[in-house]
């Protein structure tokens, strides 16, 4: 019942899911974002069935989604605390990084409930590159809401200072630079059926902005 | 050390550069402290700088695109060195022009304010450049790609210059507040009209806002456009300081060098990785 009325909590952007005892807050809030991250992976690396030979990469995939987020959200902390200093925000920013964190397991919840979906599609036996967009099709799904959640979460910050909103620009900017390399980094999520499980792709580490330029470039190019 | 970072948190949160402190005629930093916070910050962002060459070294992309292997150490150490030294040149060449201008316009910031609020600038800088380390030093780990390295490093120094250039202006705006409030105006004040919405820092400068805008006080608004020349004429100063003191991130393709001969520019080079980066 009382996690029932947490997550209710957490998805419509009540402020008592992100008040409270800071320390215990920031706990659940991190335990959330672990669970529900792995929860998906580990059904993201069940594409092409749940086969011994499949485990290395649904635990891979499991520890990777929680990964990514909080990762990317750990190296923009620096300078998104440089930032509420200099806006003279700094009393603000405790709340901010729990609203922040908030709307990430908001995302892993949301992630989370759309695992049993692609076990379901992953069951119509599916190519990788079908899988592929599914999977992107999801995050994107994911992020959306996460888009509205952190409307939520951050509308008291905002009334009470309007320059939060400044910063909340400026923190999606960076994320989101930061988060397109890093999922770029960490794959592979799912697992090409020809290639050997790896946790990392080292030989084919690189730039995610210079890839999709130099797929549109050849794209442009040959249309 | 603790209390130079005290200092540090201070100037960032803008209560070293309170209205009240101002009226009094001093910044109370200690310029000494903040040129050891200013150092240590310029050398924790030359390592992230630096981590791309030691990565490009050991992973070496099949070793084609990296001749050079044994010289990475020698670059990092190189850009931990050289990071710090550039802004502490830069400010060292820059200096006494502003000290002489500032004086010629008639303000009154004496030549120890002035010293003291330039390096809150710079720490104000660096401390928004290596807060940005990290990021950088995750790019430099993870990308093989030399041009979008160094448009990342200048984009990061642009954001540090953005903000401390922001910083600066706001000193200076209460510093005319000041000098307004202690030459009281020969004619009534207006009627206090609504202050304008200001950060919470600024909150104990608003009522002088209101009061007294209609007052001109020529020599320190004066040294404020004198500000925002050096400003510019510091920026200047600072690409092509960082353009002889080159490499700081280390060209895959090159052998290690403490420092490149002088050829081409800092801007010409800018806009050539961007072409290389785009040319895809």
């Amino acid at each position: 019942m009382r996690a029932e009325r947490l997550v209710g909590g957490l998805l419509t952007g009540a402020p008592w899911s992100v008040d409270g005892p800071p320390r215990r807050r920031l706990a659940l809030l991190l335990g959330i974002i672990g669970a529900g991250g792995a929860a998906y992976g580990l059904v993201m690396g069940t594409h092409g069935g749940v086969t011994p030979d499949r485990w290395p990469q649904m635990t891979f995939s499991a520890l990777k989604v929680p990964l990514l987020l909080l990762a990317t959200f750990a190296l923009g902390l620096p300078s998104f605390f440089v930032l509420h200093s200099l806006l003279g925000l700094r009393d603000d920013f405790g709340r901010a990084v729990r609203a922040l964190l908030a709307t990430q397991s908001g995302l892993t919840l949301v992630l989370a409930a759309l695992a049993p979906l692609t076990a379901w599609f992953y069951a119509g036996g599916p190519g990788y590159r079908l899988a592929l967009l599914w999977n992107a099709a999801a995050f994107g799904v994911a992020s959306l809401s996460a888009q509205l959640l952190l409307r939520r979460h951050y509308r008291q910050l905002i009334a009470r200072h309007p320059q939060h909103r400044l910063l909340l620009r400026g923190w999606l900017v960076l994320y989101g630079f930061t988060g397109v390399q890093m999922g770029w980094v960490l794959r592979p999520f799912i697992g090409s059926p020809d290639r050997a499980t790896t946790f990392f792709r080292t030989d084919a580490w690189g730039n995610a902005y210079q890839e999709v330029w130099r797929t549109l470039l050849g794209v442009l190019g040959a249309g | 050390m603790t209390n130079s970072f005290k200092q540090l948190d201070a100037i960032l949160r803008g209560d070293a550069t309170r209205v009240s402190n101002l009226q009094r005629g001093e910044i109370p930093v200690s310029a000494r402290g903040l040129v050891g916070v200013v150092i240590l910050l310029g050398v924790l962002y030359g390592l992230c700088m630096g981590s791309f060459a030691v990565v490009r070294a050991t992973l070496g992309d099949g070793g084609a695109n990296a001749p050079h292997a044994s010289d990475a150490g020698g670059q990092l150490v190189a850009a931990a060195v050289k990071l710090p030294l550039l802004f502490l040149l830069t400010l060292g060449v820059t200096l006494p022009s502003l000290y002489v201008f500032n004086a010629l316009v008639g303000s009154r910031l004496r030549p120890r304010a002035v010293i003291r609020l330039l390096v809150s600038m710079l720490a104000v800088m660096l401390a928004v450049i290596a807060s940005l380390g990290p990021i950088v030093a995750f790019f430099g780990l993870s990308t093989t790609s030399y041009p979008f390295m160094k448009l990342l490093n200048v984009a990061v120094c642009a954001a540090g210059g953005f903000l401390a250039l922001a910083f600066l202006l706001r000193t200076m705006h209460r510093i005319v507040l000041v000098q307004d409030t202690e030459d009281p105006p020969a004619a009534p004040p207006p009627a206090p009209a609504p202050a304008p919405a200001t950060t919470g820092a600024d909150a104990d400068a608003t009522p002088t806002v209101s009061t007294l805008a209609a007052v001109r006080h020529p020599g320190e608004r004066r040294a404020r456009s004198v500000f925002t020349l050096w400003l510019l004429v510091f920026a200047l100063v600072g690409a092509q300081m960082a353009w002889v003191l080159r490499p700081f991130i280390g060209d895959p393709q090159r052998p290690f060098e403490w420092l490149r001969s002088r050829e081409s520019n800092f801007f010409l080079d800018v806009f050539q990785a961007l072409g290389q980066l785009l040319g895809g």
